[in-house]
Order: C-alpha cells, then structure tokens, then sequence
C-alpha cells in the first residue's frame, strides 16, 4: 500500500516535471499566461510531500515489504533515526533531494505569479528539467519504493519496482548504517544541507533562464542574488552542522578531513561566496556580468559532480553511498548541465560582455575582485585536490593520496588574505579610493590588530597561526567597528540622537550591508577557532583501570567503572568517568562504544565537556575488562566553530530580509551613477 | 571582455568538462580502495614473529627457499572464517611440496586468536604467529584482511590475493608460482577492517 | 596633530608593534615532534581521509608507535615516509611531494592564480567593442544552432553513459568475485595440480558436486600407478550418492582392477566390475576390464572371450578400441594366457 503510495507520488511527480518544462518553455517563449503552470506545480508539489510522507511512514510503521526499509531500517531503531533513515541511505536521499526541489520549484512558481516578465516561466523550465532527471532517476535506477520479493533473514535480497508484485517481507530489517543513528545531528543535518544544494538549483536556473530569453539585463541577477542567499545560507549552516556531527560521533576529535564528500560542499559554498560578491558588483556597477553567469553556472555544476562523487562509489568517503548505476546517470547530467550551459553561454556571450570596466583596484570593486579570485581559486584547489589522484590514476596507473596537509598549506595563506580583504573591503568606497584616506581609515584597526596580537602572543600563546588569527579577527572587527562608529557618528552628528541609537539607525538603513558583515564577523570567529583548536590541542592517551585516576590538561580524571545498557537496537559498553577539576566536581562523563545488530564492529561514541576555554573529548580506544584505553584530547575554543559558522549563516538570513530596499536603492544609484 | 573571447573560453570549459567525465566515467566497476600492492616483485618482508601460542619466536627468514603464503587473519573477521578450512586444506596438500603456510593474527588479542583457531581447525604443517604492533601488517600494507601474499623460492613477493580465497585459487596460485610465473594481484572479494573498541 | 605627524606617530607605533610581535612569535620555539609530523602525513589505511596521528583505529595507533621507534632509531623523515610508500602505496600518502607525479598538483593552483591575474589585468584594460551589443546572427539561426548543440550535448550523454555501462561490465568479471572451486569442478583441469586438488576436494567435503575432480584425480594418480593414493577417491566417488552413472562406473571399474593389479584379489575385482556393470550394462571398459580380470586372474578365457565379443557387438566404438578388444579376443581364444 505505502509501496504503490510512494511510487504514485514520485510517478505523479515526474509528469508534473514533464509538464512544468513543456508549458513554461511555451510560455517563456509566447509570452502568453493562458496555459497554466498552477496545475503541475501542484502536481510537482502533491507527488513529492506524498512520496516523502510514504517514506517515512513505512519507516515509523516497520513496512518490511518495501526494501528500502527492510533493508535500512530494523524495527528497533528509534525516533528520530528511524525518520532520518528517509535520508540515510542512496535511494531515500533522492527523496528528499526531490522534495526539497519541488519546493523550490513552488517558490520560484509563487514569483513567477507576482512578475509580468518571462524570466520565471523559463526558470520554471530549467527546475523542471533537473526535476525531470531526480524524479526520472527515482522511477528507474534508484526507486525507494520498490517492493520485497525474495527476502533473506534480515534484509531484501531481490526487489521489483511493480507495486503490486508478490511480496515477500523480512520479519525484521537489516538497521541503519551505526554511523547514522548515533546521533541526533544525522536527523536535521542532511535536510540543511540539503536545501543548501538543492536551492543552488533556483539562480542556475535564473541565469540559465536569462541567457536562453537573452534578457542578461539586471533581473536574473537581482533574483539570482537572492536566491543563493537563501541556499548559501542553508549550505553555510549545513556544513557547520556536518562538523559538529563528525566531532561529536566520529570519535577522533576532528570536524574537518578534507574528505572528498566534505570537499564536494565545501565547492560549491565557495563559488556561491564568491557569487554573493560579485553579484553586488553587478547590482551597483553593472559590471561583471557574464562571470556571474559563470558563476553561477560553476555553482550548480560543482553542486551535481558533489551529488556525483558522494553517490556514484567512485571516491573512497566515509560518507560515501555504496556503487550504483545511479553514478553514470549522474555524470551524464553532469555533462549535459556544464556543456549545455556553457554552450549557450557561448552563444550568447556578444549580449553578456558588459561594458563598464572599473576606473581602479583600489576600490571596492576592485576589494570584490580579490574576494572573488581568492575564492574561485580556493575552490579551484578543492576541486583539483580531490579529482587529482582519479585522473592521475587514469593516466598513469599510479595511486596517490592528497590531504589535509596538502589542502592546509594552500588554504592558509588564501584563508589570510581572503580575512586582510575582508578587512580592507567594506570601508572601501565604490569607483576609486584615495590611498590616503583608505589609510586614515585602516591606521586605527591596523594598531588594534597589532596590540591585540602582542596580548594574545604575552599571554595566550606565541603560536604563530594562532596569533595571526587573531590579528587579522581583530584587524577585520576593528574596521567593522570603525566604520560604523564613523557613520553613527556623521548621524549623531546630523540629527542629535544618542550614539547607541545613531548606531542602531545606521543598521538598519543597510540592514543588507551589516548582515553581511555578521557574516563575517561569523567567518573571523571560525577562523580563530580553528587556529586555537588546531595549534593548541593537547593529546594523550592513557590506560586505566578502574580506580585509576590521570591528570591532563589540569582537569583530574578518574576511571570509576564500566558499564553496560542493553537497549532494543544496541548494547552501549562504557566508562564512567569523574572529571575533577581543584578538587571540585566538573562533571562525570561516559563515553561508550555502541554494538549495533547489523554491525559486529561497534561505534565509538566521544564524550565531550564543553567549557567556554576548550571541550574535554574522551573516547575510548580499547575496553576489556580489566582495564580501558582512553585518549584524551582538548579542542581549545572549537564552539567558536559552531557559534562562528552559525552567525554566518544568520548574516545570510537577515541580508534576506532587507534585499528589496537595498535593490530600489541600488537601482536609483545605477541611474544616478549613469 | 569581449564576446569572443567569451564564447572561446566558454567551449574550452564545455570541451574540458567532456574531457573530465570521461576521465571520471573510467572509475566506473572500480573499486575505489583497491590498491595495487607495491611489494609484488619485490623482496618480501620479513619478520620475526611471536608464536601464536607463544611457545617462541619464529623467523620468517628460515624459510627461505621455500614457497611462502603468508595469510593475515582474525577470529571477527567473517571471511577469514569461511577461508580457514581451504587455508588447511591447502596447506596440508601442499606440505610435501617445499610450501609452507604462514597465518599471522592481525588487530586481535592473541588469545582470542588462538581460541578461535582450536575451533575452526589447525594445519600441522602451517606457522601460527601472532603480530606485536601490526610489525607484519604494516611491512605488508595490509589494508584490510583476509589478504594473503606469495612469497617464490627467492624471497620475492609475486602473488596477492585479497578477499577471501578457496583452495582451487590457492593451490591454482601455487601451481603457477612451481611453474615459475608471477600471478599478481587479483581481487575475490570483501576485506574487514577491525572493529575499533 | 596635523594629518601628518598623526601618520608619522601611527607608522612609528604600528612598526613597534609588528617587530615585537614577530619577534614574540619567532622566538617560539617550533614544532619539532617528528612523530606528530610524519603522522599527520600518512594516511590511516583502515579509515577514511583521517591521519595515522589523528585516528583511533588500532592500526593507526600501531603505525604510529612504527614510526615512533624508527624515529628513535635516527630514521630520517623521508625513509620513514619511504619505508610505508613501500608497503601501502602513494595512496597512504596526505602530504604529497612537489615533485614527480605529484608536482602537477602544486603547479596547476599557482598557475590558476598567474592566469586569473592575468584575465583581470586584461580585463581591466580592454573593454568590448562598441558593436558588442548588436546581435550578430538572426535569432532564429542561433536558436537552431542552440537545438543542435544541445541535440549533439544530449547524445554525447547517453554514449558516455552506455560507454560507462559497458566499461562497467567489461571490468565486473575481474573486480567480482572469483569462480569457487565448486563451480570449475567441471572445467578443464589440466593445469591445476594434484595437491591443489587434494586441497580443493578436502576444503569442500560437504559439497556434494565435488566428485568431478576427485575422479579427475583419482585418474591421475591411476595413471602414475599411484594406487595408494587413488584408491580413496575412487572409493569415495563410487560411494558418492549424486555421482552421475559414468562416475560411478569408472571409478568401480578402477577400483576393480586395482584390487586385481594391486591386490590379486581375483573376487573382490569381480564384486566391483559387476557392480559397474549392473549401473552400465554396456559399458565397455568395465566388460573389457572384467574380461581382463577373469582371462588373466582365474584363466577363464571362454567368459572373457564371451566379454569381448559382448563389446564388439556394439556400434559406437571408438576404432582404436575396437582394434584392442578383436586383438585381445584373438587371443583368448586360442587359449593364450593373457600379456
């Protein structure tokens, strides 16, 4: 019942998609409304919330009959991971891919109603033909909803896609992947995320849109903008999140591997930055138009090679999903979207070659286009990084590996200047700066960044990343700070208000500008949590037995005893341990490692105290009776990490709220400028 | 820029992303962590080893001369379980042959290992070791188990099989090394990485 | 203060500032913890993307305490990198090389930076024609070429993708898994030796299907003489209960004229080849071998004439056979004692 449910959904989904492209391509070509896009949106819509819905109730309900469930689920596994497992494997993340697109599909529909151009028809379009190939992919190679015929013991040996075949259910499934169900993280991590990727889809679409109605003009941009602050915000706490969720559960005290999956977010967030910047540029100068096209087109496309790399099994991940024909399905989309829109980029390239160019670097337009070179090039290094060792390997046989050190090196001095640009930016003026004026504006923040590295060199540490860290925080916060006080005051000035409330005024009349300067007082807060947690960790590991107590890091820790929880879907072996600090009480911590019935192997669950200096990270190494292997870490000031990438993406968020002023204003300024 | 040079660069890019998917369309049917042992035509390592039930030390070395088909094995590993009787098997066909088997225990309590292997059963003529700090693993870049490596009269590695392996692909690989080829790398199935805790 | 000596006083601090800071950072004493190096450049080769120095896996912790005693031992950095390249491949490698196959990966980066500071220094400098705007081509001319070229796009798609299947299946016989014994018990054998074998029918008694090569075997011995070590897996086949009809003659017709040729014993020779026959009453070589036993055992020519002549009445006889079988009849009945 939920099989056939589910298939309906995603069938009905695929027409409407089918629909959608063939009734806006008339319409984005016509220009005539009469044939409706209502009905497949909400075909699109209905298919996608049904298919979704189907998913997860045969997973709350234990529907063995449906493989996907027999197979990535067991009846024991509890809330919220048995609603998570929707998303935890291949088929079921596709899903999800599909439903959140439809709902984009339905936002960038709701615009379409409110604007008279054909802009939004031909978006519509282009959503509609990567919903075509998700939903397509979902009937054929990689359909959730396919139905048990032949059943082993506790998984789904043989499958049939027709819903009303014979059906031969497991008595019990097969359970979760242990890493996807030891942590509450896995049940919003994936649907952030998520909608951070797939949003990416709605600018492609813009700009695409565009180039096919040769309408390069200041529309797609203003709605491209906006949408990729809407999945560039998604993305940016997506990311965070998946940090959070690997220190938290993958036990080694990390939250960022360079793992080729991490990689494959970390691209397109970069090209998306870069996009957010550069679009401004558009906006107020009207310049830089057809490498916001690029742009964009590069966004969407790193996004689906991700999608590719994580799902098609031809990259060793710890997050990778396991081979399927789903991968050359992927590549070929892969191909189609870049030669397809490159293509028409080509053929439209005399009509986004725009004129003006800029009278000086020393501008903020040329401060945009260092961000904008330091970012592309970042993601250039990702993206080189991680498909190197393939095509090495595909040239000349021979195997290497490429890492962290490898990515550290090349991203620490990019990371730097990207942070002394960040700094010297926003109190750039537009067009061409005096040098001696910028000066009186940075002496001040320059000394502040100075002092405040001496302090943290005479009294925290003289590890130089660390203390170049914080220089640069505090040189960017510094002019931030500058700057605003600077206008406060030109308004205390102008209109006797009270300096708090002069401040408050000067938000809120660029609520956009200052957004995004929480954004990167949100980027500056991550950068020096990575530099503390990364120079200034402490390390060890010890063997206890019970009684035993070690001193690390000025905390007492005392092994009390093990301890052993049998719950319905796993045993959870442990070791108390008491946390004392001076004496005093700090906490008791547990950390565990968690049998798993479809797993012999056992996972390792870290206990971490987090204090506002530094976490405690215990996990256990090894744990036999007499005695337990325990390593030790400290991650000095790794919250700033969650508290930074949040407020990153809050900044995204708020810029949200306000892009509608700053476009009147930006238009009146391109008129005036003109 | 002008439109030109945009459309040029613009079928670059289109050109190069074929280029780029047909380089990652070759990764298809590969198995991604399978990694071509750089020790095949070269000296084997070798190890002295603690015996499994720690009646001594055995010196790989003294074997030299002989074939040598060194197999890395746990009791928690699944396949390593349904190799063990063609490992005796083979090993006890081979005996007279100038073959000796050696089975290292790899990531386990030598105790476990040794209970383990007084029920899956124990070929006279094979060398139980156990493995002190994964000395031998790592000499032979185990990457996962059961892996299995061949070692011809010269000491030199020649042969690999990753995954579980049955007497007839043994006793086959055997047979070729006697007759003086190389057999190489191939691949039969899973390997298992130790559970950590 | 005017402007200026503001500058002068602020330049004067800011250069203070920065020497002391360097030289605070400078005198830190750097990280020379080699183990902690060389470990965070080796990848675990048990996990994922994680370095031996950051991983829990007992591997890793393992290589690390290598590492550790090679350092102690006044290894260098790279004959230690060296020495796990050696076992595990490049692809254990986080840090690689500038230089070799690996130099490529540094350059491309740097040369990206040359080359987008190039664009934008070319940029900047020449701005587009000013018949830039106009459109060139006819609408619909560009719009037909835009079919096309998604046209040609949409194909080169589906040949990839039908081009990645079938690379896919080209490479699935070697990457899959391999035949079992049990599944070649049926194919040629010739180049498999007997101790492997012995070692296949031994790891795989449960299985039933196992009784080809064990007569493969069983023959071979046979034919070497080897009676001895033969005769068990004729026994064995002529007892299996799935073995096909021929088997199990052959293996008692073997085992007939092992009990003659080994043991003399004349009777037990004729318990077995009857018992062939009573499977395959025609067989031809359990009647000639019985002839044999009977003629040279017990000198009863008339019974193994009688034999012979039974199979030279059949049809489907292979020349040289029916050649030996008239010779040997010649023979016996004339009375002859038998060679």
């Amino acid at each position: 019942m939920l099989g056939f449910l589910g298939t309906a959904g995603i069938v009905a989904g695929l027409i409407g998609y089918l629909l959608l492209v063939v009734r806006s391509i008339r319409v984005a070509r016509t220009g005539n409304r009469k044939g409706s896009l209502a009905a497949p949106v909400q075909m699109i819509l209905a298919g996608s919330v049904i298919a979704m819905v189907a998913l997860v109730v045969a997973l709350v309900t234990d529907d063995f009959s449906i493989s996907y469930v027999a197979n990535h689920h067991a009846s024991t596994t509890p809330f919220p991971f048995n609603v998570a497992s929707a998303w935890g494997a291949l088929e079921g993340s596709i899903v999800l891919w599909g439903l959140v697109l439809s709902i984009f599909t339905w936002i960038v529909f709701r615009k379409y109603r409110q604007t008279p151009d054909s802009l939004g028809a031909g978006a519509l379009a282009v959503m509609g033909i990567v919903g075509v190939f998700f939903f397509g992919l979902m009937v054929t190679v990689s359909n959730p909803f396919e139905v048990c015929v032949l059943a082993a013991e506790r998984s789904c040996l043989t499958s049939s896609p027709w819903p009303f075949a014979t059906v031969q259910a497991p008595i019990e499934g097969a359970g979760p992947n242990p890493l996807l169900q030891n942590h509450y993280m896995m049940a919003i991590h994936p649907p952030i995320l998520y909608t951070g990727y797939v949003g990416l889809t709605v600018p492609f679409a813009y700009a695409i849109s565009a180039l096919a109605l040769k309408v390069p003009g200041p529309e797609w941009i203003y709605r491209s903008h906006r949408s990729t602050l809407v999945a560039w915000s998604f993305l940016t706490a997506g990311i965070v999140l998946g940090g959070w969720w690997a220190y938290e559960v993958l036990s080694w005290g990390g939250y960022w591997a360079w793992d080729p999956v991490e990689n494959a977010s970390l691209m397109p967030w970069l090209v998306a930055t870069a996009f957010l910047h550069s679009a401004i540029v558009q906006q107020r100068r009207n310049m830089l138009q057809a490498w916001n096209f690029i742009l964009v087109i590069s966004m969407f496309s790193l996004t689906i090679l991700g999608t590719f790399l994580t799902r098609s099994g031809t990259i060793n991940s710890v997050h990778s999903f396991t081979q399927s024909a789903i991968g050359p399905a992927l590549l070929g989309f892969l191909v189609l979207v870049l030669v397809g829109s490159f293509s028409l980029f080509a053929t439209r390239s005399h009509l986004v070659s725009s004129a003006p160019r800029m009278r000086s670097l020393v501008s903020r337009e040329g401060a945009f286009l260092a961000n904008n070179l330091i970012l592309t090039l970042y993601a250039f290094v990702v993206l080189v990084g991680t498909t190197y060792p393939l095509f090495l390997e595909a040239f000349t046989g021979t195997q290497v590996g490429v890492g962290g050190p490898f990515y550290n090196r090349l991203a620490l001095p990019l990371t730097f200047t990207l942070l002394l640009v960040m700094g010297i930016g926003p109190i750039t003026p537009w067009g061409s700066a005096e040098p001696a004026m910028l000066w009186r504006r940075l002496r001040l923040p320059v000394v502040i960044a100075l002092i405040a590295g001496v302090l943290v060199a005479l009294f925290i540490t003289r590890n130089g990343w660390v203390v170049l860290a914080c220089v640069m925080g505090a040189f960017v916060v510094g002019t931030l700070a500058g700057l605003l006080i600077e206008q406060a005051r030109a308004r205390e000035n102008r209109t006797d208000e009270s300096l708090g409330r002069a401040v408050a005024h000067v938000v809120k009349g660029d609520k956009a500008f200052w957004a995004g300067q929480l954004s990167h007082v949100g980027v500056v807060v991550v950068a020096i949590g990575i530099a503390f947690a990364s120079n200034l960790a402490l390390h060890d590991v010890v063997v206890l037995e019970p009684g035993d107590s070690v001193s690390f890091a000025g905390f007492e820790l005392i092994y009390e005893s093990p301890f052993q929880i049998e719950e319905p879907q796993r045993t959870v072996r442990g070791a108390r341990i008491t946390v004392l600090r001076e004496g005093d009480l700090v906490a008791n911590m547990e950390p565990t490692a968690n049998f798993y019935a479809n797993d012999g192997a056992g996972i390792v669950t870290p206990a971490v105290l987090t204090r506002p200096r530094g976490d405690l990270y215990l996990s256990l190494r090894n744990f036999d009776s007499a005695s337990i292997t325990l390593a030790l870490d400290t991650s000095p000031l790794v919250w700033l990490l969650w508290v930074g990438g949040l407020t990153a993406a809050a900044g995204g968020f708020l810029a949200l709220g306000s892009r509608r002023t700053e476009r009147k204003s930006a238009n009146r300024r391109l008129t005036a400028d003109v | 820029m002008n439109g030109r040079a945009l459309k040029i660069g613009a079928l670059t890019v289109a050109a190069a992303a074929i280029v780029f998917s047909v380089v990652l369309a070759s990764r298809f049917g590969r198995d991604p962590g399978l990694v071509e042992s750089p020790l095949l035509g070269q000296p084997a390592p070798m190890f002295e080893l603690e015996m499994l039930d720690g009646s001594g030390t055995f010196d790989m070395a003294d074997l030299n001369g002989s074939i040598v088909v060194i197999n890395f094995f746990a009791s928690w590993c699944l396949e390593c379980r349904s190799e063990h009787a063609d490992l005796v098997a083979t090993s006890d066909a081979f005996a007279d042959r100038n073959v000796r088997f050696v089975q290292i225990g790899y990531q386990e309590n030598p105790t476990s290992t040794l209970a383990y292997l007084q029920d899956a059963g124990i070929s006279q003529s094979t060398i139980y070791l156990q493995d002190e700090g994964s000395r031998a693993a790592i000499g032979y870049g185990v990457f996962g188990i059961p892996e299995t490596f061949f070692i011809d009269e010269s000491g030199t590695v020649v042969g690999k099989i990753i995954g579980e392996a049955d007497a007839l692909i043994l006793g086959a690989t055997i047979d070729s090394i006697i007759a003086g080829e190389t057999p190489g790398q191939q691949k039969t199935g899973d390997t298992q990485q130790r559970p950590d805790s | 203060m005017s402007e200026k000596s503001k500058n002068l006083a602020v330049g004067v601090v800011v250069a203070i500032l920065a020497i002391l800071l360097a030289s605070l950072v400078i005198s830190q004493p750097a990280n020379d913890d080699r183990v902690q190096q060389i470990g965070a450049s080796i990848k675990c080769p048990v996990c994922q993307g994680e370095s031996i120095a950051d991983s829990p896996a007992s591997m890793a912790v393992d290589m690390m305490g290598l590492v550790e005693q090679r350092v102690d031992e006044g290894a260098t950095n790279e004959e230690i990198i060296d020495e796990l390249m050696g076992s595990f491949t490049g692809a254990v490698l986080l840090d690689p090389p500038v230089s070799g196959a690996t130099l490529l990966l540094w350059i491309v980066p740097l040369l990206a930076l040359i080359l987008g500071v190039v664009a934008i220094a070319w940029w900047k400098t020449h701005p587009p024609e000013e018949s830039g705007g106009d459109v060139p081509t006819p609408e619909h001319r560009s719009n037909r070429r835009l079919v096309g070229g998604l046209i040609v796009i949409g194909g080169l798609a589906i040949i990839i993708g039908v081009a990645t299947l079938l690379i896919q299946d080209g490479t699935g016989a070697t990457s899959g898994a391999a035949e079992t014994g049990a599944e070649i018990l049926a194919g040629n054998l010739d180049d498999v030796s007997n101790e492997t074998m012995e070692a296949v029918i031994a790891a795989n008694l449960d299985n039933a299907e196992i009784d080809g090569m064990r007569l493969a075997l069983a023959e071979r011995y046979f034919e070497l003489g080897d009676y001895r070590s033969g005769f068990p897996h004729f026994l064995a086949v002529a007892q299996s209960p799935i073995a096909t009809d021929d088997q199990a003659t052959i293996a008692l017709v073997r085992l007939g004229w092992m009990a003659y040729d080994g043991n003399g014993e004349v009777d037990t020779a004729t318990e077995l080849l009857d018992q062939a026959l009573e499977i395959s009453p025609d067989s031809p070589v359990a009647l000639y071998v019985k002839g044999q036993v009977l003629w040279c055992g017990a000198g009863d020519t008339a019974t193994a004439s009688a034999l012979f002549e039974e199979i030279l009445t059949q049809v489907e006889l292979p020349e040289d056979t029916r050649s030996r079988v008239q010779a040997d009849l010649n023979l016996a009945g004339t009375g002859a004692a038998c060679t």
